[in-house]
């Protein structure tokens, strides 16, 4: 055994086993973390690593970062088997995979090398490039600082030129593993000028600097957001953002534990998985730049969430395992400046992530939109992590706007986030003979579907005229239905959605006895949030119906014919269609709509705003905003109103009784003439007489 | 023939309006049962007999009067004392008070000195043989309650408003009474009154509210608005969410959903459509006037009058036609 | 301190009544109870002076039926420390009668302060929380909008017609709370759970015969629909002149 052999493995040994201490310590600091259960349908999990991680799909998202990382990515992937040969070659310094693979295929192997070892190198500068001139706006913001990226690009970009280095001096010295497959390292090599002296010993100083430079790499990767590198393709695995599973259902919760606090106010009260994501987090922003409370200027950012989570994990675990490895502090992981990070242990247990790193008012600025959640391509369920601090808040400290008060008192005393009679729901109905399920019942009837109205289609004055327009259209279409009427109250969903689950439970449980008792199997209804609440979320209640949107039931209608529409009207509508973010985000539900319009208005151009279908914004009444008053920055939805009017269109389509009232809002706002129509009210207005 | 008792209510010497519906509610209810005497009880902290011409108008056949300067403010145990101490001497079948802000303290006071039943807010008032019988709104004016009083004295607050104020003049005569307790040993003491609270009237108080919403199109036009309250003279301002977004109006005046609730006498809906949010503040209001240019907004559907057109034009003309309404008396 | 605070169940306030089959009540299926209005920013007055005077306790009544146990387990899951239920089979329109079996079990208590609702949603009399107070002989300040305790004395605001009136007094007093002095606050969770296991304890109210009684309950003529009166301002003497002689409000 050789001097440098020796030295190799001692090297490699150290680097190697310093990292999987790391890497221990951090699994262990994850059992901080509540536990929970991710292991069922693995096809499914398999399924999105291969597409999520594997081939990058929500990377691409963005046309030009996109391209740039699969290429670094990628080319780390086929690197690796390269980098493997290196190592070998530090016990057996003649290895190679020539020795061992077919000539073409070791040809076509080490053409891949170099290959990938250029592109890589081409992507690092222009990834230097971007971050340093081009500034884009989601690489800046939440305190973040460029260091940590500059370090791993420029020892992603050592780990290439070294290698390209290693190669070049090799082929000068006369090495036969150069082949021209190797085209960069012999360009490199015509770079480098023949009367170099001594190629060989400067081939052997750039492996070690390799060799080297990789373990400082690895090393460095559990204090730096490159930590993703390893955790980010499990991180997917265990996500269920894009299944198993149905999208955007709130985690159970057990109310009757016995439990010290509901909600989380802290990293040891969310789970292990919520902590995998916070070592996931590249800080790409992504999640920030799709935000629409962050676009209008509120202090909710979706990285910052993630980010916080993990420094307050980085900080507290250490003190809660014991861990004498500990000399983590918040400085190092990176981005957080002066202000957290607590100085003393006593200080560490003192704070929280609640109020010392995470904010009351970030918390409820979010709409729910799930904009983040779609565009993280290492699958971080951001909005998890708020819909538990907000539970916190709600059930544990009784902490929440004081204006949402009203609404939670209603929903216990009334039924309804609104103070209005509940003696007064089914009045939108008067005149129209629509049978109750009770009257049917005394019958010893029963409609083939039940329309669930909701509160704004009772009560608000606007939305009724939605209810009423889709009533329409179900009689005219022969349609054997019937409403609750009286007996119907909230299921519960804005309650769920501010994080008082306590309450919501109360009324979702009292909804399924009542649909229960009626026998109820499919139900109909056209607010996408008593949509996705009842069809969606009640099952982990024990409710099980078919529900289906009132723009998914109208296409239905129209694809078979059943609607008797006016045969002509000629005029050619612009119509520019508002996605709602419980139908698209979290049902997929683009098409029908859309689809509607087309087949109902026999000539119609639709147009599409600047963000739409599963990057539409948000109108802004989602996650329980629709309660609260907006008090920093640009109104929301006015921001997408006018994002709406700038297309030019002459009708504004949405499919929300809450879309409808903000962008109604908007529209008024920018004193424009646009009308704002349901798609039901479209449909009904096409009815022959 | 019964006798009845009332507390004629002062303020800082003067009678106010209460006083002569409380009077005339005792005048109409003892010459519906065969006639009877009225006395009228004032504490004043000087100059009762002056009062006495202006009681009697209204049907008072005596006026005692309590005078000391501590009754300068409402001492309230002096004047529960003195009231008392009357009603017991007196052979009264009943005490009057009006359901004011004194009236409320005062009422049960009477009725726990005199151990008697006692009714507050009464509307309407019968003697049936041993009993008396009132009305009384309860659940916030949704319901009307008959009640009966059982006893030889019953002690009843009038709801402000719901005795008309007649005039059967006579020639009271004037007693002077001592004050049963000394006025300026109180357990409560009056520090302190305050014009107005913050020199405007709370919405929660004001029984006539003028509100404005984005049909007046500017923020310079709520003057228009404010004009209008002005003309009522009692009115608060207050706005719909839209304009307290935009900044013309302070949050405070906001009534809806989110803002103040409110039950005024008189709601005026200057230029609101009446979204679901802003409804849920002021449905409760017993008269709901609105003023929108468009004839299909929400908010006619709950207004009990409505007038379709510019708000901008409308509502000058309606100032100026209430201040002559209110001039005339 | 030690406070009182005397609170009622009362039906929500959105509700639509409709009157019971004997005439003399209001038929109470489907309506939702909880504590009065008045009576539970009462409570958070109550809670907010232990909060920041403590050590303290707060100590809930109510008169009623067991109906009003669920009320007292609202008022402790808000943070009250024990509650007590004077029960009576039936509600009554006697505010003398109630004010006596309150007297009666508070004179012993040594309440520095007893505080009302100023007046119930149902009943909407006031008559309990003053008449108490006359029947123990302490201070009064009925209708307090603004409260402030320190060192054994009272400062309040009452809102009166047009004017507001400041007093002063010294403990022990029972005030009548106005709205606007605070926001009830919203039970926790935590404190729902909690309320399960403070003590309410349960003692018969001695109301004797009540003297007032209800004789029938009817509901008001029905608010006629509105009506567009006109267009424009020539519709304004005609506006004027409804409210004036139709609405009187004018």
């Amino acid at each position: 055994m050789t001097t440098s052999i020796v030295v190799f493995l001692l090297v490699l040994t150290a680097g190697a086993g310093f990292f999987a201490l790391n890497v221990q310590r951090l699994v262990r600091y994850l059992r901080i973390g509540l536990p929970e259960n991710r292991t069922n349908d693995p096809g499914k999990r398999v399924e999105n690593v291969l597409s999520i991680g594997i081939a990058q799909s929500k990377i691409f998202r963005d046309p030009i970062a996109g391209p740039m990382h699969a290429a670094i990515f990628w080319g780390f992937v086929v690197l690796t088997a390269g980098t493997i040969e290196i190592l070998i070659q530090g016990v057996f310094n003649a290895f190679s995979y020539d020795a061992l693979l077919p000539d073409p295929i070791y040809r076509f192997y080490a053409f891949s090398q170099d290959a990938f070892a250029v592109l890589v190198l081409g992507a690092i500068g222009f990834a230097m490039y971007r971050r340093l001139v081009l500034h884009p706006k989601r690489l800046e913001g939440d305190k973040l600082e460029h260091t940590d990226a500059l370090i791993i690009l420029s020892l992603i970009g050592g780990l290439m030129v070294t290698l390209l280095l290693t190669n070049a001096y090799a082929y000068l010295a006369g090495s036969t593993l150069v082949g021209p497959e190797k085209f960069a390292s012999r360009i490199t090599a015509q770079m480098l000028g023949r009367s170099v002296s001594n190629p060989a010993l400067w081939s052997g100083v750039f492996w070690w600097g390799h060799v080297i430079i990789l373990l400082v790499f690895l090393n460095y990767l559990p204090y730096s957001k490159h930590l993703h590198v390893v955790s980010s393709l499990i991180n997917v695995y265990f996500s269920n953002t894009s299944g198993p599973g149905q999208k955007g259902v709130m985690r159970p919760m057990d109310l009757e534990a016995e439990v010290e606090q509901f909600g989380a106010s802290d990293v040891d009260h969310l789970t292990w998985k919520n902590l995998l994501d916070g070592y996931s987090c590249t800080e790409c922003g992504r999640c920030t730049a799709a935000c629409p409370a962050n676009i209008t200027g509120k202090t909710l950012s979706p990285r910052k969430i993630v980010v916080n989570t993990r420094q307050r994990l980085m900080e507290k675990a250490p003190l809660e395992t014991g861990d004498r490895m500990e000399f983590v502090h918040p400085r190092l992981v990176h981005g957080e400046g002066g202000d957290a990070g607590a100085a003393t242990a006593t200080q560490v247990v003192a704070d929280r992530l609640l109020d010392t790193y995470i904010t009351e008012e970030e918390l409820w600025a979010c709409t729910s939109c799930r904009a983040c959640v779609q565009e993280c391509p290492v699958s971080i369920d951001q909005l998890d992590i708020i819909n538990q601090m907000r539970r916190y808040l709600v059930l544990s400290e009784s902490r929440f706007p004081e204006e949402v008060q009203p609404a939670f008192e209603s929903l216990e005393r009334n039924g309804s986030p609104w103070a209005f009679s509940p003696g007064d729901r089914a009045r939108w109905a008067d005149g129209m003979d629509i049978p109750t399920m009770a009257e049917l019942l005394e019958r010893g009837e029963r409609p083939d579907i039940l329309f669930w109205v909701g509160c704004m289609g009772s009560f608000d004055d606007r939305a009724k005229k939605i209810t009423v327009a889709f009533a329409r259209i179900l009689k005219a279409c022969g349609i054997n239905f019937a409403i609750l009427g009286q007996e119907e109250h909230c299921h519960g969903d804005p309650a769920r959605r501010m994080g008082n689950e306590y309450l919501y439970q109360m009324l979702a449980k009292d909804t399924i006895g009542t649909l229960d008792r009626y026998e109820v199997k499919t139900i109909v209804t056209s607010c996408p949030h008593c949509f996705h609440q009842i069809g969606n979320e009640f099952p982990d209640l024990g409710g099980n119906y078919e529900v289906i949107h009132h723009s998914t039931f109208i296409e239905r209608l129209l694809e078979k014919n059943l609607v008797p529409l006016q045969s002509e009207n000629g005029k050619r509508l612009t119509v520019a269609y508002h996605d709602s973010c419980y139908l698209g985000r979290y049902n997929d539900i683009y098409d029908a709509p859309r689809a509607t319009l087309k087949r109902a208005l026999p000539v119609v151009d639709i147009v599409e705003p600047k963000r739409s279908r599963d990057r539409g914004l948000c109108c802004g009444a989602g996650g329980g905003r629709m309660w609260m008053e907006e008090r920093q920055g640009k109104r929301i939805n006015v921001e997408r109103t006018e994002e709406l009017l700038a297309t030019g269109a002459d009708t504004i389509a949405v499919a929300c009784p809450f879309c409808m009232t903000m962008i109604s809002d908007g529209v008024k706002a920018a004193a424009a003439d646009v009308p704002v129509l349901d798609i039901a009210e479209v449909v009904a207005g096409q009815l022959a007489s | 023939m019964p006798n009845i008792l009332v507390f004629a209510e002062t303020r800082g010497g003067a009678l106010r309006k209460v006083a002569f519906e409380t009077v005339s509610a005792a005048r109409a209810l003892v010459d519906a049962n065969g006639g009877g005497q009225v006395h009228a009880l004032c504490a004043v902290p000087s100059g009762g007999a002056g009062l006495a011409e202006q009681i009697g108008k209204h049907g008072a056949d005596v006026v005692l009067t309590a005078e000391n300067p501590g009754f300068a403010n409402y001492a309230r145990e002096a004047v529960a004392a003195t009231v008392a101490a009357r009603a017991k001497s007196g052979g009264y079948r009943a005490v009057l008070v009006s359901f004011s802000a004194q009236g409320r303290d005062l009422a049960p006071r009477l009725a726990a000195k005199l151990d008697a039943p006692v009714a507050a807010d009464v509307t309407e008032i019968r003697i049936a043989g041993d009993s008396v019988v009132v009305k009384h709104p309860v659940y916030a004016n949704k319901v009307i309650a008959t009640l009966q009083l059982d006893g030889p004295l019953v002690v009843l607050s009038t709801r402000p408003g719901a005795f008309p104020v007649t005039e059967t003049p006579r020639t009271a005569t004037v007693e002077l009474l001592a004050p049963a307790s000394d006025p300026s040993a109180e357990k409560v003491v009056v520090k302190e009154m305050q014009e107005g609270g913050k020199g405007k009237i709370d919405l929660g108080e004001a029984p006539v509210i003028v509100a404005g919403g984005r049909g007046l199109k500017a923020p310079e036009n709520f003057k228009l608005v404010e004009d209008l309250a002005a003309a009522f003279g009692n009115a608060a301002v207050g706005a719909t969410r839209a304009v307290t977004d935009e900044g013309w109006r302070p949050h405070s005046d906001q009534i809806g959903q989110t803002g103040r609730q409110v039950s005024p006498q008189l709601y005026v809906a200057v230029g609101i459509s009446g979204a679901i949010q802003h409804l849920a503040g002021m449905r409760s209001s017993k008269t709901i006037v609105a003023i929108n240019k468009d004839k299909e907004a929400p908010i006619f559907k709950v207004a009990d009058y409505g007038i379709v057109g510019d708000v901008l034009e409308v509502v000058p003309a309606l100032t100026q036609a209430v201040r002559e309404a209110k001039a005339s008396g | 301190m030690k406070i009182a605070v005397c609170l009622k169940r009362t039906p929500d306030s959105e509700s639509r009544f409709r009157i019971a089959g004997n005439g003399a009540a209001i038929d109470e299926t489907g309506l939702k109870f909880d504590i009065d209005d008045f009576a539970s920013y009462a409570v958070e007055v109550a809670l907010q002076i232990n909060e920041k005077q403590a050590p303290g306790e707060t100590v809930a009544f109510a008169v009623g039926p067991d109906a009003v146990q669920e009320t007292l387990r609202k008022a402790m899951s808000m943070g009250v420390d024990r509650a007590v239920q004077l029960k009576t089979d039936a509600p009554t329109y006697d505010g003398l009668a109630i004010a006596k079996a309150l007297a009666a079990e508070l004179k012993a208590g040594g309440f520095d302060l007893v505080f009302f609702g100023k007046h119930a949603f149902d009943t909407s009399g006031g008559i309990v929380g003053t008449a108490t107070a006359e029947l123990l002989g302490v201070a009064c300040v009925t209708s307090a909008s603004k409260l402030e305790i320190a060192s054994g004395k009272g400062t309040a605001r009452r809102e009166l017609e047009g004017v507001a009136e400041i007093v002063e007094f010294s403990l022990p007093a029972v005030v009548t709370i106005d709205e606007g002095i605070a926001r009830a606050r919203y039970p926790s969770l935590k404190g729902i759970m909690a309320a399960k296991k403070k003590p309410l304890e349960t003692k018969p109210a001695q109301l004797g015969q009540p003297r007032v009684t209800v004789k029938g309950m009817s509901l008001p003529p029905d608010r006629p629909p509105g009506r567009i009166v006109g267009e424009g301002v020539a519709a304004v003497p005609e506006l004027v002149r409804l409210l004036r002689s139709e609405a009187k409000v004018l």
